[in-house]
């Protein structure tokens, strides 16, 4: 008889008000599997994570670990049960350095030798070079993902969970991530999951893969028996074009790019600003879509804040649609048509305690009032026609953000194009208004 | 949510009325003597109504301020100062000023609010150029306050009384000329209602609409919630605390020159006439959750213990339980938003 499975959810069942998050979900992680759980936001991954993790308590159904069937009451009984979670956005502290990070959250006294060579072998053992004494507010992207794997597998996870591990880090950082991942299964038989919306990645690392629904599980198959097609329908539930619709990996000639034109929709000209910036100079025109490509840390950050209005420049000037803009006067660019999608949204994209209509239009809060008033109908009117027309799913729309399903609701099923990267609704909307939409990616 | 929040809340309720009664018990007095006394001095009668209502106009002024900067994301807790730099503007307005006939007192509140909101403002202003902290500058300059004031009042050249033949100039100013009082809206028989409550009331409908109705209001709220989000959907962060902080400054500078100009005062300037309003009102916002509606009842509360406060010596009890009694009630509506919160972060 095969052993028994690491990990097995029966009828998992969770309910937000009317908003069904998992309906019945049935799902089971051997030990040495990297097992893909792919899904939109708002099909219940998430919430199912959370589950796992003891952050919330399912409705209906049970979980069994190595056999024995559990149940998961807070955090602290996920890790004694072995149930480690790298989260999506790094719940590390600043101003504490890299061995302090890793160490947070054990109990017992703090011994600093042994901590910082522990630090070292695992990160030797898995390849993950880092300094232990880095304080990690100084460390990139990437090497913070390096530490919150490190804090988790120093935990001796059996079951190991990835929410989006790459959605912040470069292709060769990626990679890396991989390389250790498979270390982990095949050398240590862990159990990983992992959360993503890149079907690349799921096709080319997992063994197998869940794909989920709307708070279903429409598919479970071995990965070397699907395709990125197949995988890609039936998480939307319709036929898709690859990249276009989905929001994955771009492609060449995905979809008929409208012919772009010849004005100039954005145009930077000189831009000066430190760190990384020293006289941009760049043009997107009207209908086209442009990348800006480089290594975390050459600018991109500096842009992106000039671009959203939260630093000035020491230099240069930016056009949109052809006239300057005062980039002293908050909201100028805004004002302007610009629209900017955060590169962090739950920090600079939404309000988490108001509501999902009021931050439906928070960025265009002229369009809802007058010059003193906000007129109430018209916002809530405005906030039922954009979320009825962007698919989001909430009991009710004076709901605080907080309150709805790991916030994965909150995101567009299929935004044109920009899904991976503008999973704010609201700013979504607010580049769809402007038709032009530049973000640094690194 | 509500739920989980409504048994704590009870339950620390409870006990801001159990302990109080044991600790008088305790010392040897009459708990029913004393919440008699309580009632009897800031509800018994017209005129124990008048007098919490008189405590309740400036208390209200200060909670409905401390609402705007708090929902801002700038904790102000500098109320007590202000309260002084108004009366101080105030004073120094009513006694030297020549304006004719009742606009002294506009003239007076006026420039109460202005020179208060200027003072908060400062620590707006010390924030953003040095980042020191809004919450330990406006406390700090709360000490500054009360030594200009001590100042003023011992200086002759500034606004301390005047000397009378040989008697000895008290350090206090000269007496507001009558016209800048707040007067008594009739006296339907023992009941006073003084104009500064109807100064307030009015004050509090007005921050209440522009808070929750104006684009001000969202943007400024949006500025407390999520500083990042608000300055990524264009709003001057900075700018729009800053205000906030002014505005609860004026507020409380104008409760001050209602306390100069009520009958709680002797109508002089004098270095204890904030007597710890400031503070009382910082409290009715928490209690209220920074609601402007819910600071009138609040601050009606807070009024009653004053009044009757005072009736408690008489019952052997120290009036100063009456502190004690805020201070679990504060407790009550504050300990279980926090630990709320922390549940939601966790």
């Amino acid at each position: 008889m095969a052993p028994e499975p690491a990990l097995r959810l029966r009828g998992i069942t969770k309910r937000y008000g009317t908003v069904v998050a998992c309906d019945g979900v049935d799902l089971t992680l051997e030990r040495g599997e990297i097992h893909g759980l792919l899904g939109e936001n708002g099909a219940g991954k998430s919430t199912l994570m959370r589950i796992l993790l003891g952050l919330e308590t399912q409705d209906s159904g049970a979980i069994d670990r190595d056999g024995r069937t559990v149940t998961i009451a807070g955090p602290r009984q996920a890790a004694a049960l072995g149930i480690s979670m790298v989260h999506q956005h790094f719940s590390l502290v600043d101003p504490l350095t890299v061995w302090e990070n890793v160490e947070l959250g054990r109990s017992g006294p703090v011994r600093r030798a042994a901590a910082r060579a522990g630090v070292l072998a695992a990160a030797e053992r898995y390849g993950l070079a880092i300094d232990p004494d880095a304080r990690v507010g100084t460390l990139s992207a990437g090497q913070r993902q390096r530490v919150e794997l490190l804090k988790c597998l120093r935990r001796d996870p059996a079951v190991l969970i990835l929410d989006e591990p790459t959605s912040v880090l470069t292709q060769a950082e990626s990679a890396e991530l991989f390389t250790v991942l498979r270390r982990v299964v095949a050398a240590e038989h862990r159990a990983v999951v992992l959360i993503s919306h890149k079907l690349a990645e799921i096709t080319t690392v997992t063994d197998r893969v869940t794909v989920m629904r709307a708070g279903r599980v429409v598919l479970r198959r071995d990965t070397a028996a699907t395709t990125e097609a197949e995988l890609a329908r039936e998480m939307v539930g319709r036929e898709v074009t690859l990249g276009a619709a989905v929001g994955v990996l771009p492609r060449a000639g995905a979809g008929a790019a409208p012919a772009a034109s010849a004005e100039a929709a954005l145009r930077l000209r000189g831009l000066t600003a430190r760190p990384g910036l020293d006289d941009l100079n760049l043009t997107v025109r009207a209908g086209e879509i442009v990348g800006l490509y480089g290594a975390e840390g050459n600018g991109q950050k500096s842009l992106g804040d000039i671009l959203s209005g939260l630093t000035v420049p020491d230099a240069g000037t930016v056009e949109v649609a052809g006239a300057p803009v005062d980039l002293r006067r908050a909201g100028a660019l805004s004002a302007a048509g610009l629209g900017i999608v955060p590169e962090d949204r739950h920090h600079a994209g939404v309000v988490l305690d108001l509501s999902v209509a009021q931050n439906l239009v928070m960025t265009r809060l002229g369009d809802v009032s007058g010059r003193v008033f906000v007129d109430r109908r018209r916002l809530r009117r405005r906030a039922r026609a954009l979320a009825d027309e962007y698919g989001i799913t909430a009991a009710s729309l004076d709901t605080p953000l907080r309150h709805l399903s790991g916030l994965g609701c909150w995101s567009p099923p299929s935004p044109p194009a920009a899904s991976t990267w503008a999973p704010s609704r609201t700013c979504t909307h607010a580049c769809a208004a402007a038709r032009t939409t530049a973000w640094p990616c690194c | 949510m509500t739920r989980t929040g409504l048994w704590p809340s009870v339950a620390i309720i409870a006990a801001a009325v159990i302990l109080p009664s044991l600790l008088i018990a305790v010392t040897g007095g009459s708990p029913v003597a004393a919440l008699q006394a309580l009632v009897q001095g800031g509800l018994g009668d017209a005129t124990a109504v008048s007098q919490t209502l008189l405590y309740a106009a400036p208390l209200l002024l200060v909670a409905v301020g401390a609402c705007c900067s708090a929902r801002s994301g700038a904790f102000n807790i500098g109320q007590e100062g202000q309260v002084l730099i108004g009366a101080l503007a105030g004073a120094a307005a009513g006694l030297r000023l020549a304006v004719p006939g009742p606009a002294l007192l506009l003239v007076v509140l006026l420039a109460a609010a202005l020179a208060a909101g200027v003072w908060a403002w400062l620590s707006a202003l010390m924030n953003r150029l040095r980042g020191v902290d809004i919450a330990v500058s406006t406390l700090l300059m709360t000490f500054l306050a009360q030594q200009l004031v001590a100042f003023a009042v011992t200086t002759p050249w500034l606004l301390q009384e005047s000397r009378l033949g040989d008697a000895a100039a008290l350090p206090q100013s000269n007496k507001l000329p009558a016209r800048t009082l707040l007067a008594s809206l009739g006296d339907s028989p023992g009941l006073q209602l003084n104009l500064g409550l109807a100064v307030s009331l009015g004050i509090a409908l007005l921050v209440a609409v522009a808070l929750d109705r104006t684009r001000w209001g969202f943007r400024l709220t949006m500025a407390g919630l999520n500083p990042a989000a608000a300055r990524h959907a264009g709003v001057p962060v900075a700018a729009v605390s800053g205000l906030a902080l002014a505005v609860s400054g004026a507020l409380a500078g104008m409760a001050g020159a209602v306390l100069l100009a009520s009958p709680l005062s002797t109508n002089r300037l004098q270095p204890d006439i904030s007597i710890n309003i400031g503070w009382d009102g910082l409290l009715v916002a928490l209690i209220a959750r920074n609601r402007p509606l819910l600071t009138i009842p609040v601050a009606v509360l807070f009024a009653t213990l004053r009044a009757g406060g005072s009736f408690l010596a008489a019952t052997g009890v120290p009036s100063y339980l009456v502190d004690v009694v805020k201070a679990l009630l504060t407790l009550a509506f504050v300990a279980p938003a926090v630990m709320r919160r922390r549940t939601v972060a966790a």
